[in-house]
């Protein structure tokens, strides 16, 4: 236990620091172009769906980032430690970190008399993060570069404004809809492609 | 020798994953958004005794009072406001006085009282099948609630300044936004004018290029950045830097090269994508007995579009040799969304938008009252890319003799 704990400090501290200084001042910056105060079930869903969402790419993509070099890849993979074992700590890390960002947005919206429904928005709120967020680690993993990770998840963000039933069960922004039964959906294959991402990662040489 | 370093970096564009990328997101995108046949029917014109002729932004005072008047008694009426403030929809409740107030300011507008305003209403409303989308949107968007005669446009100003502090930031009446123009229904006589000057200025092909450009800015705000990005950190990946760094070639030649080379591979793919998609409108015109501009594929995005990828490169570049890191990625989806939340018109109202907005096909005399704003938009923008680029040569030169970046310096102590 104490070695995945020193994997997971040894990676917040070195590397993903600034990504949580981005990702914290992006939550900041929300009080110039969202209005928290007062709002309808639709009106908190497109603060969330549309806002805060983008926060699991900017947590979730770069967690492969000292790999870019192969060099230290390949030291890394020469170690005791399964090199899956070290994206995993980073994986729980940033999503726990992921959820803590969604709950600050929830509480902001209670505490100012907006509407918020704890038990179907934060669940599903969550697992359109943690889709965004994987489909960002994903392409990264397989391509081992993070910009193409990035490039995708803020694509896959931007066809969902205008061309939504493209990506059926799969689509963004169903809270703004009305429609609170896709978290488990977008989990599920969040989990799938991460796994899937590793498993490909794992095999090049 | 520039030269050959442009050529270099264009060949290595050729073999970079991420270039294919943005190829293939930028003729999805463009493919998909651009496909509308009705938009045909409005390249052939008006017919006599069509039901609805389009609508004509005007800024007739009188008429700006009366849709702007109208507009008020409904959202007093619903007694909910439409606000957005920073970009973002929020709707006010006012209270039962403010209401009150708001009450007592249309009847001062008007000089009549606010049960006669609504007798009116409904007698209006009673003319149309509001159970008809088409019919209950023609209603709304001809709905006015005149004004008294003796009010001035002064007086009206204030009135709407007392609305605006009650109700707060972001709402249609603040003078801005009741002044971008109200909307009034075309005759056929307006609309075959209308037409006729598409014919003759934009020659079908015009028309359909602005159109083109509006969606193709969307996704050029942000998709160069991520060439300019992966160009810059490319020497980091290669472990090439110090090798670059000991050639003799100079920091301009090296930062210009690879940046008039990423913009004009940025770009090359839009004007070949707006040429293949310019095509069937060729047609079209040839068979409605007119001749196209068939330069219209290259034109519009070089004025349009070239200057938003010289942008967006430039930063790119900037940020990323400054840091040698990819936070730019955060600062351009940060604009991009600023920008797309903050819009108040999909046609027009250009002001500083990175991405102009054009998503109506036509409306040429409306465009040729704003294009000036374009230029001027369009010419600052160059402008920023050219000082930017120019910076990063600075700060590339600087990295060159002290062998790091700022941000290395900065955080280098950190483990």
């Amino acid at each position: 236990m104490q070695k995945y704990s020193k994997i997971g400090i040894s990676y917040f501290k070195g590397q993903y620091l600034p990504h949580l200084a981005v990702t914290l001042l992006f939550c900041l910056l929300s009080v110039c172009f969202v209005s928290f105060r007062n709002l309808e079930l639709m009106q908190s869903a497109k603060i969330l769906e549309m806002y805060v969402s983008l926060a699991g790419i900017f947590l979730m993509t770069p967690l492969l980032m000292p790999e870019q070099n192969v060099e230290i890849w390949q030291l890394e993979k020469s170690k005791a430690t399964p090199m899956w074992q070290i994206y995993l700590v980073r994986l729980l890390l940033s999503s726990v970190l992921v959820a803590f960002v969604y709950t600050a947005f929830s509480l902001a919206l209670e505490i100012n008399d907006s509407a918020f429904l704890w038990d179907k928005m934060w669940i599903c709120g969550i697992s359109e993060l943690f889709l965004l967020g994987a489909i960002g680690f994903a392409v990264s993993a397989i391509t081992n570069q993070v910009v193409i990770g990035y490039m995708i998840a803020v694509i896959y963000y931007v066809a969902n404004i205008g061309g939504r039933k493209y990506f059926g069960g799969l689509a963004l922004f169903q809270m703004m809809e009305g429609k609170y039964d896709f978290a488990g959906r977008m989990f599920a294959v969040g989990i799938a492609v991460i796994v899937l991402s590793i498993l490909i990662r794992e095999r090049q040489k | 020798m520039f030269g050959a370093l442009f050529g270099k970096e264009c060949k290595q564009i050729l073999k970079s994953l991420v270039y294919y990328f943005y190829i293939l997101v930028l003729a999805l995108f463009l493919s998909t958004q651009l496909k509308n046949p009705d938009w045909i029917e409005e390249i052939e014109g008006p017919k006599p005794n069509q039901e609805h002729y389009g609508m004509k932004e005007t800024h007739d005072k009188n008429v700006i009072m009366g849709h702007t008047l109208a507009s008020l008694t409904e959202e007093i009426g619903r007694e909910s406001f439409s606000t957005y403030p920073y970009g973002f929809y929020k709707g006010v409740a006012p209270t039962k006085d403010e209401l009150a107030t708001m009450k007592k300011i249309i009847e001062s507008c008007t000089g009549k009282s606010w049960d006669r305003i609504l007798e009116e209403q409904e007698k209006y409303y009673e003319q149309f099948d509001m159970t008809d989308m088409s019919s209950s949107i023609m209603a709304s968007e001809n709905y006015q609630v005149k004004p008294r005669e003796d009010l001035t446009y002064a007086d009206f100003q204030k009135n709407m300044e007392r609305v605006t502090k009650i109700i707060g930031k972001g709402s249609y009446y603040e003078k801005e936004s009741y002044e971008s123009g109200a909307t009034v229904p075309m005759s056929y006589e307006e609309a075959l004018k209308e037409y006729e000057t598409m014919r003759k200025h934009d020659r079908v092909t015009g028309a359909y290029m602005r159109l083109f450009c509006d969606y193709a800015g969307i996704m050029l705000a942000f998709l160069p950045m991520f060439l300019g990005v992966t160009r810059c950190l490319r020497d980091q990946r290669a472990v090439a830097m110090q090798v670059i760094h000991a050639k003799s070639v100079s920091s301009a030649k090296i930062i210009l090269s690879r940046y008039l080379a990423n913009v004009f591979m940025a770009f090359l793919p839009v004007v070949l994508i707006g040429f293949i998609l310019q095509l069937p409108y060729c047609y079209y015109a040839h068979t409605l007995g007119f001749q196209p501009d068939y330069f219209a594929f290259l034109t519009y995005p070089i004025v349009w579009l070239l200057p938003e990828i010289m942008v967006v490169m430039s930063l790119a570049f900037l940020i990323t040799e400054m840091t040698d890191k990819i936070f730019v990625v955060f600062i351009q989806i940060f604009w991009m969304l600023a920008e797309e939340f903050t819009t108040v018109s999909l046609a027009g109202h250009f002001g500083m938008r990175l991405a102009l907005r054009w998503n109506t096909i036509g409306a040429t005399q409306d465009y040729l009252a704003q294009r000036q704003d374009l230029y001027w938009n369009r010419s600052i923008y160059t402008v920023i890319a050219v000082l930017l680029i120019a910076f990063c040569v600075v700060i590339y030169e600087k990295k060159r003799k002290e062998g790091e970046s700022l941000y290395a310096k900065i955080f280098k102590n950190r483990h």
